[in-house]
């Protein structure tokens, strides 16, 4: 388990290394080149002494592999993730003020999500092709159909503008209003489960469809176990290995959706931040949340390898030899 | 597994019932086999009603879209022109589906967009099945270093929110038409890699690849004649798939307002356009057009479900 968890972690670096290949070359692609942002930042007037200036100064002028150098040993040894050029903040406080905000949003509609997807999903693989399971699946692709913004949008003109009169989050304040204010955040919460809903409870479906055919099972109702015994302790359970793995691969994803919530319902998260940092060609910001998100996924892609080995002792075995 | 199975079928099926043993030959379940397997794939297909009022629906879509402004001639790009119409006005005998805050007929617009809308959808899908069938064939294939590295690069796309990758590549380049099918092309090949590099994994070590090598077959022969035509069935699926989601990042994008520049347009930023009045009650602007897209993903949706069957090998055999 050890040398696994070592290789893990090497192979996590790389991963890291890569992605931060990448987001500091696509700068260079930008017409006007590296300096490009200068003009931005500096607004379109600015002399080219003044350009110049803020290219020296921001170690714009270096070759890549030395900017590339002093960043990552900067973000190793210092834990300095770089100064925003459009707040005029460091980039870590603005991931310290918006990164929970967009947390808790996201984890509390996973949380959600995964109560609704799993029962339904595991009830449509066991009455498939019924009434119910081709409604459901219906309703599903619809979600899966209407781009996030539009559901978003459509959610907002409804149930806080038209009937119900829900209120929309607060634009600031403290990271913990969802659990001082929770009605404010129904609609957001709302939206964004309904987002995520339709690809969980379909990949939970077919999980359990592919279950329901093998031998265990069949064993299971030769024995004389009923239809819910059946489906709660062996079908469950060993569709959940496949979840875990997509609950993983599903962090980033939960942020890109959040970016759109965040942005139809005017709550300034992260990934509003990177929105403007990126249009405002912001490099260190954009640069530092994109790392920390990908952090943030490593992490959740090993912490979903090792709840495997606890779902299915077969896993752990292989994964000692 | 299961696709070298349905290898297998296809070889019997060219063959024929002639050297079937007479008894089984009244077998029904037995008979199946020496139907030829497109003829089977595409019975299973048309059971699926769902699937077939999907492609009628599809085609209608497009052939709107493309056949439309040809038959029906309506301004949608001189603005200056289009400002003589009434604005936002409601359906009419006139304007069936009313005008937009511009002043152009919003019908005309649907089609307009459409045409954009739907061919950047089919190419930037096209893209994507391309790189991803290559990347994870070769990854699958080539096994060792190779496979470790490209999917150590996959597994750091995959890790970057898709739409902050997305997002970064529009303001970066320079936005026309050619750089978004390149741009959304790029960003739905991660996940399509994957599934085609299990495929060749899986198929590299079945027996009629390891014979085809054990005489002497080359990597590219193996590659073409035998990984490439039994993971088909998944590539297919992934597409049309992959074709529905590049129609939605470029909705996605519209209403970023980073879609098609002006005087284009495409479906999100026409959504975009008309969400802005939402509140005020303008609802031809908005709920034709989201019905319309949301049946057309739906629509594509189900066709891929039902391919998914139609090249499912258990399906095959009842």
């Amino acid at each position: 388990m050890g040398a696994y968890l070592v290789r893990r972690l090497v192979q996590s670096f790389v991963v890291f290394l890569i992605v931060m290949f990448v987001t500091f070359i696509l700068p260079y692609f930008e017409t006007g080149g590296i300096l490009a942002p200068a003009y931005v930042v500096l607004q379109n007037h600015a002399s080219p002494s003044a350009v110049h200036a803020f290219a020296a100064q921001n170690g714009l002028l270096k070759p890549f592999y030395v900017r590339f150098w002093d960043y990552l040993s900067q973000l190793l040894f210092h834990g300095n993730w770089g100064y925003s050029w459009k707040n005029q903040q460091t980039v870590w406080s603005i991931m310290v003020t918006y990164i929970p905000r967009t947390m808790w949003l996201a984890i509390i509609s996973l949380v959600i999500t995964v109560l609704i997807a799993l029962p339904l999903g595991t009830y449509q693989a066991s009455r498939r092709n019924s009434i119910f399971d081709y409604s459901a699946t219906s309703t599903l692709f619809v979600l899966y159909g209407v781009p996030a913004f539009l559901l978003c949008l459509l959610i907002l003109t409804w149930f806080s503008i038209g009937t119900l009169h829900l209120p929309t989050p607060p634009t600031g304040g403290s990271s913990l209003q969802i659990f001082t204010d929770p009605k404010a955040f129904i609609l957001p919460v709302g939206a964004l489960t309904l987002l995520n809903l339709a690809f969980l409870s379909r990949f939970m479906r077919s999980a359990v469809l592919d279950v329901l055919v093998q031998d265990y099972v069949r064993t299971a109702k030769a024995k004389g176990c009923n239809q819910r015994r059946v489906l709660s302790h062996h079908a469950f359970r060993n569709a959940l290995g496949p979840i875990v793995i997509i609950l993983g691969l599903f962090l980033p994803g939960l942020f890109g959706g959040a970016l759109i919530v965040e942005e139809v319902f005017n709550y300034p998260g992260i990934g509003y931040q990177t929105v403007n940092a990126a249009q405002y060609l912001d490099i260190p910001t954009v640069l530092g949340i994109t790392l920390l998100t990908t952090v943030f996924t490593l992490i959740g892609n090993l912490l979903a390898d090792i709840g495997l080995g606890v779902i299915n002792p077969r896993v752990r075995v292989e994964g000692r030899s | 597994m299961t696709i070298g199975e349905s290898a297998t079928h296809g070889e019997y099926g060219t063959e024929g019932g002639t050297h079937a043993p007479a008894p089984l030959a009244d077998d029904n379940a037995t008979f199946a086999a020496f139907v030829p397997l497109w003829r089977q794939r595409l019975r299973i297909f048309l059971q699926n009603k769902m699937a077939i009022i999907s492609v009628v629906y599809i085609i209608v879509i497009f052939l709107i879209s493309f056949l439309g402004p040809v038959v029906w001639h309506t301004n949608q790009t001189n603005q200056a022109a289009a400002l003589f119409n009434v604005e936002n006005a409601p359906p009419s005998w006139h304007y069936l589906l009313g005008t937009d805050a511009s002043g152009y007929n919003e019908l005309g617009r649907i089609m307009f967009g459409g045409e954009y809308s739907l061919t950047l959808g089919v190419l930037s899908g096209f893209v994507t099945i391309v790189i991803g069938t290559l990347y994870g064939m070769v990854s699958g294939f080539m096994g060792g270093v190779v496979d470790t590295v490209l999917m150590r690069i996959l597994d750091s796309f995959l890790s970057i929110p898709i739409l902050f990758l997305l997002l970064t590549l529009v303001t970066v380049f320079q936005r026309t038409t050619v750089s978004l099918i390149l741009i959304i092309g790029f960003i739905g090949w991660f996940g399509n890699a994957r599934i085609i590099r299990g495929d060749a994994l899986l198929i590299k070590e079945l027996e009629y690849s390891q014979a085809a090598r054990a005489m002497g077959g080359g990597r590219w022969h193996i590659i073409r004649r035998h990984v490439f035509p039994n993971s088909v069935s998944n590539i297919v699926t992934v597409s049309t798939f992959a074709v529905a989601d590049s129609i939605l990042f470029l909705t996605t994008l519209g209403y970023l307002g980073l879609g098609i520049p002006l005087p284009a347009t495409d479906w999100g930023t026409m959504l975009n356009n008309a969400s802005q009045y939402l509140a005020n009650g303008f609802w031809w602007q908005i709920y034709p057009l989201a019905v319309i897209f949301i049946l057309l993903i739906v629509a594509i949706t189900y066709v891929g479900e039902a391919l998914r069957d139609a090249f499912e090998v258990r399906l095959l055999e009842r």
